[in-house]
């Protein structure tokens, strides 16, 4: 087999003779001996104002077995940091985009090597130079655009409503205070699945007799996952709308069906002088669970989805279990990542719209990882509280071929199911 | 009775501690020391900074020195080299020669702080090529350099703009015989890869090594800064071999987390030398008959729980001479046998003759 001196580089993958080779593979092809490390792709990176501490890392591997990225592919941290120090530029690299900021690596890190700052920082200059993979440029393109990263129309953002069945009350057109706000986002106001728990969670509010109201049309993306994904830019601009809008309605509070949103408006919203108190849905509907009245027992076994942006970001682990087993006849198994230890969706940091970019990266979805794990305690339904999930985890379902195993519900649709 | 002084041997941090605390106690210390100054080997060896804390290393030693001078319980006898000693706990007579001339001197205690060497790279020639290359120096010799503010390649004069380290070099080495850590090496080495830093900022500086044994303070006070805040490289994996390529070294080893090899370009190499008894420990051992261990440290009999008396009653040792320490050990080890020994005088007091 000739060999083409000009391939003569650290390569993810390599195509010999159409034969696509791995990286362990490719290695034998390459020459063996490291000639210099070029300091200067660590520099690069750490001269980055939030990304410092990329420079941290003292290469002792916890952070590698808990990266859901690199359960199923090569990744994590203390490799990233080795490639900077063999000078790898990771503003060229693929590796800048596979991170769901799903913080496990944080959690772990003895020297905080904050994936959470550096992810974001690194990537806002990939952005500015205008290297991003195509799909996520898409997704900030409709966000843009038309206000989220579906690239639905503005308009439609409460025609969910309709469909509902109860009242839900849209600020704008009611022109009162409320207690609550709440703030839909993208995937409940738009997506299939996400307006079913949305109806639901209307339902649970009306039934609550809760005081509330929604932004309706002229909510816009809270554009958290885009700020990780890089595009710093646009979340800024997105956050002075929805804050205009919060400054413009009177309520007590905010609740979000999206910890994306919840991760944002406790967290970013803040630094640009906007202070609401802001809490989940299932936070808010937890103090009132001895006040349903129950009617139908279920019988399932169910096994829940700790959320990253609930759980590791926000802390919150109980009430979403709170709400489970306070159902009737619904038993919870928990799988064997819970909690802090929770794994990852795929859907964060951007990763909602780079699966097609990763599937050259992984030998499987981090939501097929995910699946089979819950499959494996014996649940019938994967109980989720983050709208990306649903459709990844239903998604998975079909693709590890467990249809007709398992069932992916939102919490709420749970709840509507023994309520009503 | 028992003679009221006490004999330090060697005035290095350990010795300067001892004395001064013997002193303070009312006791008679008589500090013997080879050279015509006090400090030891940071002194000698022109120490630039202490680790950790990188303190100016002369004035940090002439504060610790400065209690000695003019103080009534204190003699120091200057270049002075002990030759015989004879008698027993309350009643040593030591003989020495001070430039040239041979004392006697009496005393009830001895304490031993004689310190260690360097280790000598020549002894590794075919792999590091100390005596072969310029551009490969030592701990010692850099640590010159620096104290100098002058950073510079001895083969050309001109400043480097990439060095590394080499770790563990004369030390966890069953062929040499010395089978133990050094102990101050990695400290050592990042203190000075941060001084490099800090005097040629646009030098790159590199420290390959086996395992980074930063105990304690160390790690939060060295290492990390120098990693976080002076971008010193740590690359996993010690240099087997220098060689020549063209007018800079090629530094050979295996970046062990990569399994690949790697040959390196430097401007200079500094060997991270550990330490070895001195020959003035090896021969106090003897004229004392002083227990020695396998590499020729005087061995202390307490274990972790006593580190300073040895096999003789009434003679104790303090500092680098009973195995590898740093001045944190040293200067507790001083105090220490300082305490011990007056308690030694007290005790072959209350035993009738």
């Amino acid at each position: 087999m000739p060999i083409d001196k000009n391939q003569i580089v650290e390569k993810d993958k390599a195509i010999v003779d159409g034969v696509e080779l791995s990286a362990e593979w490719n290695r034998f092809f390459e020459q063996r001996v490291v000639f210099d490390y070029d300091t200067s792709a660590l520099d690069k990176v750490t001269e980055i104002e939030g990304a410092e501490s990329m420079g941290w890392c003292y290469q002792c591997g916890q952070c590698v077995p808990v990266c859901p990225v690199d359960n199923v592919g090569e990744y994590g941290p203390r490799k990233i940091y080795r490639n900077l120090q063999l000078g790898i530029d990771l503003l060229e690299s693929p590796d800048l985009w596979k991170c769901t900021t799903c913080m496990n690596c944080l959690r772990v890190c003895p020297k905080e090597v904050d994936m959470i700052k550096i992810m974001p920082a690194v990537r806002a200059e990939a952005v500015m130079e205008g290297q991003v993979p195509e799909e996520l440029q898409e997704a900030f393109e409709n966000t843009f655009e038309y206000g989220n990263p579906l690239g639905e129309s503005q308009r439609k953002r409460a025609d969910w409503v309709k469909e509902a069945g109860v009242e839900v009350p849209i600020m704008k057109e009611i022109k009162r205070p409320v207690d609550v706000l709440w703030f839909v986002e993208c995937y409940p106001a738009y997506h299939a699945r996400g307006k079913e728990a949305s109806a639901a969670l209307a339902k649970i509010l009306n039934l609550l007799k809760v005081d509330f109201g929604i932004l309706g049309t002229e909510e816009k993306c809270s554009c958290d996952s885009q700020r990780l994904a890089g595009e710093e830019g646009l979340f800024e601009e997105f956050a002075e709308h929805n804050i205009g809008l919060f400054n413009k309605y009177k309520f007590n509070k905010i609740m979000v069906t999206d910890p994306h949103a919840l991760n944002a408006f406790k967290k970013e919203y803040p630094k640009l002088g906007a202070e609401f108190e802001v809490e989940h849905y299932t936070t808010f509907l937890a103090p009132f669970i001895e006040q349903l009245d129950f009617k139908n027992t279920l019988n399932y076994k169910v096994t829940f989805h700790d959320p990253c942006y609930l759980g590791r970001h926000n802390g919150e682990f109980e009430a979403p279990r709170k709400l489970i087993e306070a159902i009737p006849g619904v038993e919870l198994i928990e799988m064997p990542r819970c909690k802090q230890q929770s794994y990852c969706c795929g859907g964060g940091g951007g990763g909602m719209w780079l699966d097609g970019f990763m599937a050259d990266y992984v030998t499987e979805r981090l939501s097929e990882n995910r699946v089979r794990e819950a499959v494996a305690t014996g649940a019938d339904v994967l109980v989720v509280c983050c709208p990306y999930e649903v459709s990844r985890f239903e998604d998975a379902v079909k693709s590890t071929g467990n249809e007709g195993k398992l069932l992916v519900k939102d919490i709420v649709e749970l709840l509507a199911e023994s309520l009503f | 009775m028992a003679n009221q002084n006490i004999l330090i041997i060697g005035g290095g941090p350990a010795g300067i501690e001892a004395a001064k605390g013997v002193a303070a106690m009312g006791f008679k210390a008589i500090l013997v020391e080879k050279r015509d100054r006090l400090g030891g080997t940071p002194d000698e060896a022109q120490y630039a900074a202490l680790t950790p804390d990188l303190r100016d290393a002369e004035t940090a030693l002439n504060e610790m020195k400065a209690p000695l001078d003019g103080n009534p319980n204190v003699e120091v006898m200057y270049n002075t080299l002990v030759t015989e000693a004879s008698g027993s706990v309350g009643d040593f007579t030591i003989k020495a020669l001070q430039m040239g001339k041979e004392v006697e001197i009496k005393a009830g205690a001895v304490i031993v702080s004689t310190g260690f060497t360097h280790f000598d790279p020549g002894r590794e020639t075919q792999k590091y090529g100390y005596y072969e290359f310029d551009d490969v120096i030592t701990l010692t010799d850099a640590e010159k350099m620096l104290k100098a503010h002058n950073f510079v390649r001895p083969s050309n004069g001109e400043k480097p703009k990439r060095v590394c380290f080499i770790q563990c070099v004369g030390s966890r080495d069953r062929r040499l015989g010395n089978e133990y850590c050094s102990k101050v090496c990695c400290g050592m080495a990042s203190k000075q890869a941060i001084e490099i830093r800090q005097l040629l900022p646009d030098c790159k500086v590199f420290i390959f090594y086996i395992d980074m044994r930063m105990y304690g303070y160390w790690e939060n006070e060295i290492y990390w800064p120098a990693q976080e805040k002076h971008k010193v490289n740590y690359v996993k994996g010690m240099a087997t071999e220098i060689v020549r390529s063209g007018d800079r070294l090629l530094v050979k080893g295996e970046d062990t987390t990569l399994r690949r090899p790697m040959e390196i370009p430097m401007d200079m190499v500094i060997l991270s030398v550990g330490m070895e008894p001195s020959e003035g420990t090896k021969q106090v051992a003897q004229i004392f008959g002083l227990k020695q261990n396998k590499y020729g440290f005087i061995e202390t009999l307490g274990g972790p729980l006593d580190t300073v008396s040895t096999s003789v009653p009434g003679v104790f040792a303090a500092g680098a001479c009973t195995g590898p320490a740093d001045l944190e050990d040293s200067v507790s080890m001083g105090g220490l046998a300082a305490m011990k020994a007056m308690i030694a005088l007290r005790q072959a007091e209350a035993v009738p003759a």
